[in-house]
């Protein structure tokens, strides 16, 4: 990893065209500027690690996770949202 | 800024054979193309089953059935990327986590998933915004 030292101001330039700028620095909390082009996503890490693991841990259910949500959702009927409170479906 | 896809979109989503993901769903960098097949007749649940992988298959309902508030802004470039020309070209579904009970059953308001059903383009987008859940109650509403 390249280390860099920046003071407020200053930038860092990635590529031909992103450019990094270190805006204000209180306390633990450092504020940059990104200027990039449209076509270049600029998220929080965490927020797409979450996305990561939030979709791995969906991916795939089990057939039978599968059939019985679709059973539960049948008996509760299709939009739940118009049934305000309500008990619980039937499980097997 | 868009607005969302309508209930009558959404109850009519019929099984799209192929769909390609301008980029990769966020954990799954391989997976770009996907089929949306509805489960069964009147039902909300759709099985997104990537053409690429063939044991990789999501759970997805569409928004707007269960949250029909949800209004996700839509960027420009994203426009861009799906082509979008009309908002209600624009198909929202939720990724669903399928848990032990209906109750614990959960979907991803954070990064809905956005299909152009004329283009067949899809992205999942990334909502910076700490009031959507990764795990919203499927019955939140």
């Amino acid at each position: 990893m390249l280390v860099l030292s920046r003071r407020v101001g200053e930038s860092v330039v990635i590529g031909d065209d992103v450019t990094i700028t270190v805006l204000e620095v209180r306390g633990d909390v450092v504020r940059v500027g990104v200027d990039a082009p449209r076509s270049v996503k600029v998220h929080r890490a965490e927020l797409v690690a979450e996305l990561a693991a939030s979709n791995q841990e969906s991916a795939s259910p089990s057939q039978d996770a599968v059939a019985s949500l679709a059973k539960a959702l049948s008996a509760k009927g299709r939009r739940p949202g118009e049934q305000p409170g309500g008990s619980s479906p039937d499980r097997d | 800024m868009l607005a969302l896809a309508t209930q009558e979109l959404a109850e009519a989503v019929g099984d799209i054979p192929v769909i390609e993901f301008v980029e990769p769903i966020p954990g799954f960098r391989e997976d770009r193309h996907f089929a949306l097949v509805r489960l069964e007749e009147g039902s909300p649940l759709c099985a997104l089953t990537s053409l690429d992988h063939q044991d990789l298959q999501f759970l997805v309902v569409p928004a707007v059935l269960f949250y029909p508030e949800f209004a996700p802004e839509v960027s420009d470039e994203v426009v861009g990327e799906l082509a979008i020309e009309s908002p209600e070209d624009i198909l929202v579904l939720l990724i669903v986590h399928a848990g032990e009970s209906l109750d614990q059953t959960t979907v991803n308001l954070r990064g809905p998933l956005l299909i152009n059903t004329v283009t067949r383009r899809a992205a999942q987008i990334v909502l910076d915004d700490p009031r959507l859940s990764v795990t919203a109650p499927l019955l939140g509403e």
